[in-house]
Parts: structure tokens; sequence; C-alpha cells
């Protein structure tokens, strides 16, 4: 059903012809095949749904009047911003797409360490600004060319920094939000003009219904405005760099100490993490090269620090015995960058982060402390600009296990799960052979510590339709592993209860069919309470998971 | 009445169903200016099963109830019942400390165990707890974190809510859940623990953050069986100094320097008056004390844990110590007379059964609100003006500041002692708070945690925001049989 010119001119009303098309050829690119998004059903089988138009909003009176006309109109919406998967596009046929690229303002209070940001704000340029004032910004898995607001406001959102920063449910403080029914939300300080500092009250917190755990994908209305806490970022105003694309390293000073901890065993590194969670000295925590496989690590790191180098390099490099050597040294290892505020505090952080290793019987990987790589991966992890790695090897991938968040109950199983991977890896061709364990994540998905996020990177093609099968097929064996040792859900199908494998959204039958069998299906049932409040015409979608009896 | 005391007797027992006029009376009214009303009888519950079948009925009877945690005497005027025939829940008996987690950190306890009773406990596994300024003894720690009071320790404070976690919940409408990480698993603790699950991670479990709507609340969404604490660990060093300053300003400047580089473990601001309160151990010792103590003084705690405590403490007083110099700032462990280890043993501590905010004139009141630390000269400035205006005297204001979520906010805090047994001393000071009040919502307070007055103040400012919490209240409490009244009654 194609809108008619009624609407399609009252939309082009609120944001003028220039931000507004219909036209097949733009439609068309704002569909996405629904894999690589912790939902893993391969391209060959369904795109998500073609919006009827595209809408890009420049200020939070647009959003609010496209939003009143959805409502008007009964049309669907759903606002993105660098659409980094899946869960940014609509689900529906009656839908538009916002484009939110037109609003990208920041604001710094540096003093009071936040920024303000629109939602097309992304990482990079939010963190450029914040270091000129001493300043940081977490910046999650995701990456730096992905936008600020969408981590903090609607999505999970922990990182490499979140040891040191908190996530991104921690750092968001107030926030601007139409609701899906067209109303405006000022959460905190924010809604009694006092300004953005505090995003909780007065009395119970209006933000419960916007953020949890997770974000609601833009299943809760648009956040146009979110204050996000900055860190304190003890180095120049700006990262400086030498070498050639895409090798870039950092020149920072001394007081940045980058490491790769490695431990003899399992229950040593679930020690070491639990050690650093409580000893405060991490500026960053992350397992990060063992994404491209245990037994390649040190191959694609020697690759990628050489600006000629070519995956062609690749065998070559792992028959080298020095780098075999590496690996094994660094069998079971996590990144870690510490930042010293001041000589004292580098050289007290240093020391407790030796005895830490101390304690569990680790090491420092030498191979990682050869300068080059030491300051590739300070460039790396601090800049979080390297996330089109992830699809270096083969073109595409997904991450799956998960495991659990306690270190050392993820930690007790890794070895089984790399060992499973690796069957799979052996006896099918659908997967990179990588050497089992991928298993890559950040240190802690909570500030100061406590939880941990891991997950398997699994590299396929997803260019083609065998590997993408196959790599499914590997996902459905590895939930039913993670079913016997009573892990949960496998990450690979982390989603598949927010949207169907031919990428529309559920209806609220088979959403209940889901959630009846939640162990607490209070839990989605209130949330079915609350979507009926404030989304009367469900708008939204399903990421916002509902129960509508119980 | 026999109607009712029948019907709660059938659900708790007769020994813990009260309707004695004079303990009635009790809690009928606080200590704070906000009014009261007498409740129609008081029930002790001892567990979640009790709690829900009290709600049920409650639904069923459209009675409003009060839930009460910690011990009398109480402050903030929001366990006072604001309607009449109010039904008081007392979970102060329920005082079981359900795990201690020294690995993972955590603690697990019911409403009814005190911050005196949890220290002691959790000192006995290694591990100890940020704590608001010099809690009362019998102040339950379940209550104080719901009401997300400050505590010492604002760069452990990963959020506004932190050490909050999980909690067990009935809500307004007799449901009962998990809220959090522990609401993503089976409703059995003891099933979670088996499988290494701990109450770690707060929000959620999905994307509604039931906490939040529980934080701030005043016991108007639901009633809390338990609750998740984030513990630390027991410092093995632990030094504290106190750094005078003769006008605020120059320790505005020091605080932000020192917690921007994350250094310091308990950190706040006094002036001398709220100084001499605390330190006082009787009403004539206070203004020797004011005398003796510089007008300003910031409170700086240094500890060091299990991995080299001695070298923690002692690189962070050397680098703190200079930041105090470049702000022209000396950082001596004692002053006018008191030693800065007494002034963090005092506020660290659990203290008597009554404020120690007391001590000068027997009774008090305080305002406070949160903003920002550049932004608290003009209000204390504004106050010493309207207290001169009013009467008050100026130098019994007592002025306590203390940064939350890391720094990025202050709660201000003013504490105003008065004679209650002097009528016009009493009204001068209830004058006084209604006008405070009232000047600092206009210049831009946010009044967080918005107890008795306030809540209209604060509420009014923002009808959007008004309305989404009525429209919440409506889904969790739909009969508005929790502590109506209070948040405007909304």
């Amino acid at each position: 059903m194609a809108l008619s010119r009624e609407i399609y001119q009252a939309f082009e009303a609120v944001v003028g012809a220039r931000n507004i098309s219909e036209d097949i050829g733009i439609c068309e690119s704002y569909r996405a095949i629904p894999c690589q998004t912790s939902d893993h059903r391969g391209p060959f089988k369904q795109k998500t749904p073609l919006p009827q138009a595209v809408i890009l909003p420049g200020s939070t009176k647009e959003v609010q009047g496209i939003v009143r006309l959805c409502n008007k109109y009964g049309i669907q919406f759903k606002a993105s911003t660098t659409f980094w998967s899946v869960m940014g596009y609509i689900g529906s046929d009656y839908s538009v797409q916002l484009d939110m690229r037109r609003m990208r303002r920041i604001e710094i209070d540096p003093k009071n360490m936040y920024a303000v940001v629109e939602p097309y704000a992304i990482g990079a340029v939010v963190q450029a600004e914040a270091m000129k004032y001493g300043l940081n910004i977490n910046i999650p898995g995701v990456g730096c060319s992905s936008s600020v607001a969408a981590s903090t406001a609607g999505w999970v959102g922990f990182g490499p920094q979140t040891i040191f920063m908190g996530a991104a449910t921690e750092n968001m403080l107030a926030a601007e939000w139409v609701l899906p029914d067209g109303e405006v939300l000022r959460t905190g300080s924010l809604g009694a003009g006092s300004g953005w500092f505090c995003g909780d009250g007065p009395g119970p917190s209006t933000r419960a219904i916007l953020r949890a755990k997770q974000g609601t994908a833009g299943s809760m209305g648009i956040c146009t405005r979110v204050a996000v806490r900055l860190h304190p970022w003890p180095g120049p105003a700006y990262i400086p760099s030498r070498g050639m694309a895409p090798a870039y390293k950092a020149n920072l000073p001394d007081n940045f100490k980058a490491y790769t901890l490695c431990f003899p065993s399992w229950d040593a590194y679930a020690e070491g993490l639990n050690l650093l969670h409580q000893a405060e000295i991490l500026y960053l925590g992350h397992r990060q090269f063992t994404m491209f496989g245990r037994d390649i690590k040190t191959a694609m790191i020697k690759i990628l620090n050489d600006p000629d180098g070519q995956l062609s390099d690749l065998e070559g490099y792992v028959n080298d015995p020095e780098l075999k050597k590496a690996n094994e040294d660094m069998k079971i290892d996590i990144q870690v960058i510490i930042a010293g505020m001041t000589p004292r505090d580098t050289e007290y952080k240093e020391k407790a982060l030796d005895r830490v290793l101390e304690m569990v019987g680790g090491w420092k990987s030498e191979f990682m402390m050869d300068p080059e790589i030491k300051d590739w991966v300070l460039m790396y992890l601090l800049r979080m600009g390297h996330k089109n790695l992830n699809y270096v090897m083969c073109g595409g991938y997904e991450g799956n296990f998960g495991l659990s968040g306690n270190v050392f109950v993820s930690s007790s199983v890794m070895e089984e799960a790399s060992a499973l991977k690796k069957k799979w890896e052996d006896e099918h061709d659908y997967i990179a052979q990588v050497g089992g364990d991928s298993d890559m994540g950040s240190i802690t998905i909570m500030g100061g510590g406590g939880s941990t996020g891991w997950e398997f990177f699994t590299h396929f093609d997803s260019y083609e339709k065998e590997s993408v099968e196959g790599t499914a097929e590997f996902f459905n064996a590895t939930q039913e592993w993670m079913n016997q040792k009573k892990l949960g859900l496998d990450m690979g199908k982390w989603n598949q209860s927010a949207r169907r494998p031919d990428g529309y959204y559920f209806s609220q039958e088979e959403q209940d069919e889901m959630f009846s069998k939640l162990a607490q299906p209070l839990v989605a049932y209130y949330q079915y309470r609350v979507r009926e409040a404030f989304n009367p015409n469900n708008l939204c979608g399903s990421y916002y998971r509902t129960l509508s009896k119980v | 009445m026999e109607k009712i005391q029948d019907a709660l007797t059938r659900i708790v027992g007769a020994e813990n169903v009260c309707g004695d006029p004079k303990v009635l009376s009790e809690y009928s009214q606080d200590k704070s200016f906000a009014p009261g009303l007498p409740p129609r009888c008081a029930v002790r519950v001892h567990n979640a099963g009790e709690v829900g079948a009290v709600v049920k009925w409650a639904n069923e009877t459209r009675t409003p109830l009060v839930s009460v945690s910690s011990q009398a005497p109480h402050y903030k005027g929001d366990t006072a019942p604001g309607v009449p025939e109010a039904v008081i829940v007392d979970l102060s008996g329920m005082k079981k400390i359900l795990s201690i987690n020294r690995k993972y950190r955590m603690a697990v306890i019911e409403p009814g165990v005190t911050y005196g009773e949890l220290l002691k406990a959790l000192a006995g596994e290694g591990l100890t707890l940020s704590v608001p300024l010099a809690t009362r003894a019998g102040k339950s720690v379940v209550a104080s974190v719901l009401e997300t009071e400050p505590r010492l320790n604002a760069l452990h404070q990963w959020c506004d809510l932190d050490p909050l976690r999980c909690v067990e919940v009935t809500w307004g409408d007799g449901n009962r859940m998990f809220t959090g990480e522990a609401g993503g698993s089976v409703m059995d603790l003891e099933q979670q623990w088996k499988e290494d699950k701990w109450q770690w991670e707060p929000a959620g479990p999905m994307m509604l953050d039931f906490y939040r709507l529980l934080t701030g609340a005043q016991g108007t969404m639901g009633i809390v069986t338990w609750a998740s604490v984030r513990c630390e660990i027991m410092p093995q060093a632990h030094k504290a100094y106190i750094v005078p300053a003769r006008k605020l300003e120059d320790l505005v400047d020091f605080a932000y320097n020192v917690l921007r580089l994350r250094f310091s473990d308990e950190f706040f601001i006094m002036n001398n008056t709220q100084m001499a309160y605390l330190m006082a151990d009787k009403a004539g010792e206070v203004d020797g004390l004011k005398e003796q103590l510089p007008p300003w003084m910031a409170v700086v705690g240094i500890a060091g844990r299990e991995i080299l405590p001695e070298e923690r403490v002692a690189a962070q007083e050397a680098d703190i110590s200079e930041i105090a110099q470049n702000c022209g700032l000396k950082m001596p462990e004692a002053v006018g007379g008191i030693s800065a280890e007494a002034v963090l043993r005092k506020a660290a501590r659990p203290g008597g059964d009554a404020s120690w905010k007391e001590i000068y004139k027997g009774a008090f009141q305080d305002i406070f609100f949160s903003t920002t630390l550049d932004q608290t000269p003009k209000f204390i400035q504004a106050m010493g003006s309207l207290s001169s205006q009013e009467g008050y005297p100026v130098c019994d204001v007592g002025v306590y500041l203390q940064p939350e979520n890391m720094g990025a906010s202050y709660h201000c805090s003013f504490t105003l002692p008065y004679r209650a047994d002097c009528a016009s001393e009493t009204g001068k000071t209830r004058e006084l708070f209604v006008k405070a009040s009232m000047m600092f919502s206009r210049m831009g307070a946010y009044y967080f945690r918005p107890y008795g007055i306030w809540s209209r103040l604060q509420l009014n400012k923002d009808a959007q925001g008004y309305q989404v919490l009525q429209r919440l209240k409506g889904i969790f409490d739909p009969n508005g049989i929790m502590n109506p009244g209070k948040l405007c009654n909304y």
C-alpha cells in the first residue's frame, strides 16, 4: 500500500521536499538482510520490507510532527542512525523509515563532564570533541563510526572501556524523547528545566520505559537528544598517529600502556579478571584479537600492522614458528590498557597489574609488547575504529555462544565450546577454520566490573548461500550445546524473538506464544501494558517484547 | 475495625497486628514538617508471601498501605500516612541477610536489615558498603538504597541508583516478580545461586527498567522484600584528610580536579556549622567547634584494598595534595582540633537511633536537592540571604555537598536546627523551609528525591513527565493503594 498523496504531502510539509523520498531506488537501499544481527537467518531467504518513504527529520519538532502523522494515519515507523544492523530497519509493509542523519549536533559541558548529542553524532566525532577537553567517551563494541545516541539510548552499549567508564545504561543522563504517541518526554533534571546532569527521578524514573539492560531498538519512540557522561582522558587533545592506512599507530605519552595479559589456565584467567575488576586500575579491558581465531591471531596482527599486508600472506605467517609460539603464549589472553592520570598513578597501576599477574601466575605477551604492535593496539582499542576488520576474513561474521556473564562460569566451558566450534570448522567448509576459540568480548559489561560479555566470532561468506545456511546449522548445534549446559540463549539467536525469519515483525499472537514460556512471564506482560499505554496504535514493532496476558 | 483486624490476623497472626492507638500514633507523624494521619492499624510482615496476601486484601478492600522498613524516628514524611484509614506494613522484622558473596562482592538482604547489621556481617567476609553520611543505626539498607540516599563514595556509583542492583517486589496490583538479572531466571534465589547467578545486573531484565520504577517512589509502586546490593572490598589501608578553605569557591575547583581524575574514595564538602553538628557529642560543644573550624572543608578519604593497598594510598595522597596546592589549599590530617580520621569514622559508620542533626537544638529540618557543583555557590548565597531576611540565624545553617554518580551531580543539603518546644522558632523554621524550598525550585534546583512539599514544586514543572508517571502508576498500582497522598497523589 503506497502512501496516498495526502499523507506524503503531510510528511513533506513537516520536513520539506528535500528531506523525504519515495523513490524506489532510495527506499530499496533502506532494506537489510537479517543476518549479522544476533539473528542469523541468511540473506537468501528475505530482506526487511520496503519502506513507503524515507524521511530525514532535522529537529525534535519535525520528529514529533512525523510521529503524530504516523498516529493519525496508522503508519508504522522506525528511526535509525548509522544502520549498523537489521534492528534499525522497519518490519512491516505500511511503514516509513526515519533516517536521523540531519540531527548530529554535539554540546559538551567540560566541567560537569557530559556531552549532549543528537542521534547522528557518531562515536568518533564525539570522542574527538571530548578529547579537546581532556575527556573521553565509552565507545561500545559497535565501534566509533556508529551513533552514540543509538548505543546509549537504543541498544546495549558496553565495550572495551566499560571497566573504567561504565556501560551505556550507566552513562545515560537526561534524555529528550518523542514517545510513540507523539508526546515529548524529557527525563530527570531536564524535565524540570534544571539541565542535563541527571536522567533519573524525580521520584520513580520515567526513564524506565525507554531503556533497561538493552534499549528498545526504536520500538518505544525516538530519542532526539541524550546527555552522555564523559570520562577523563589523560592524553593529548587528539590521538597523534603515525604510519599508513590501515596500520595507523598511536603516538601517545608513556602514561598509556597496552598489554596482552596471558594466563596459564582458564581458572587463572577468571581469577585474574575478577582481581582486575576489583583493582580499579584498568582504562580498558577487552579480549579483542582472538576474534580472528586462536590459531591465526598473531598472523592477522602481523598482516594488519603492515600497510601492504594481504590476506594472501596468511598462510606464510601461520606457519611461522615464532608466530606459532606467540599464539601458544597468548592462548588464554586479554588486551588491557592502563592510562595513568599522573606519573604516580601510572606507576601504581603498573605495579598493581604486575601484582595481579603474580597472584594468578600470568604474564605479559612479549610479542604484543613490540612498540609498533603496542601502538597499533592503542589506536585500535582506544579509537574502536577498526570495525571493518570484523568482516575482513570472509565478508561476514556473527557472534555466537555468548556463554555466561559470570566469567567463572564462562571460562569453565571455554575449551569445550572451542572444541565444538573447531569440530565444525574441521568437518565443514562453510565457516572459517581459525582454531576453534574465537571468543572475544569485554572484561565487563558494567562499570567497575562484574558481569562480562563474550561472543565467539564465526566468520562466514555472507554472499554464499551454503556458507550462510551452514552457519545457521552450526548455531543450531551450539544452541543445543548451550541448552545442555543450561547456559541460556545462544547469541546467534538472541534477536530471534524480535523479528520473523522473513524480516517482518511478530504478531502479538506469535509473541504471546514465545513469551508465555519465560521463567518470569510478568516481565513481558508489564512490557505489554507499558506499550499499550505509550504506544496505543502499536506503531513501532516487536523489538519491544510483549505478552498480552498471564 | 474488627473485620480488618480479623482479615489481617488470618494473614500474619494476631501477634503481628497492632491496633493500639499509642503505638499507631508513632506511625502517624514523623519529625519532618510533613503532615501525617493516624493509620487504622499496623501489621508486621515476615516474608513475601505475607506481603502478597496483605496487598491482595488491600486491593479487594481498597485499603491504603504504607510500607515502613526503617526503625523510628523518621524524618522525611514519606512513611507517615497521607490519607486516613491506612494500614502500615511494617517490614522491619524481615531481618535476614540472605547471602553475602565475597567473590562477586554482592549481598542480598531483606528490608529490615539495618546498616549496622549489614556492615558487621560484611566485615566478617572482608567486605563493606559505601554508606550515606552518618546514617542512623536503625536505618534500613533497602529503604536507603530505594530512596537513593547519596553515598560517601561517588566514584563507586556508576549510576544514580548504585549500589542497588536487583529486587523482589510485590507491585500494587499484587503481582510478585524479581527485577534485573534476577528477573531473567527462575523466581527462586536458591536456584539462581546454584546456577552461579548472584543478582548482579540491575537493569531490565529486558527493555523495561523495573527497578527504576521503585527507586524514589516512596513506596507508591510496590513493596520490596529483598534487594541485592553491590559491596566493596574492605580497605586494608585507609587515610583521611581535611582540606580547609575560606570560601566554597576554592573547594569547588579542588573537587572538580580530584574527582575528574578518579582520585579519592570518600569525598564530601561541609561548612563549619555542619561539621560541628556532625562531630559534637553534645549541644554545648557545637559553638566551640564551629569557632575552631575553618568556614569550609572538603573531607577526603583514600582507601587501598586488596592489591598494594599502601601504595595506592601513598600515590593518591601525594597527587591529591598536589591538586590542593595548585588550588592554593593544604591537605592536613586534622584541622581545628578534629582529625580527618575521626570525621571519616563518624561519617562512614551508623550512629545512634536518632539523627546527629538533632544534637544542637533537638530538632531539625533538611532541604536537599541535586544540582551541579558549579551551581552550588549561588544556592548557598541565596540561602544565607533568605535566612537573614527571615530572621533565622545564618550561622546555624549547616551545608553539606556530596558528589553523586561519579560527580555528575551533587546532593546539596541545608540543615536547619530548631527547638521543637519553642513554637515561634518552630514556626519561623517552617516558614523558612517553605520559602527556601520554593526559592530553590525557582532557581533551578532539582528535587531528585521529592519528599513532602517538594513533590508539588518539582512535578508541576513537567506536565508530560507527570502524566507518564500517572500512566505507570495506573499499570502497577491500578487501585492506588500504595502510599496514596505522596508524590502529588499521582
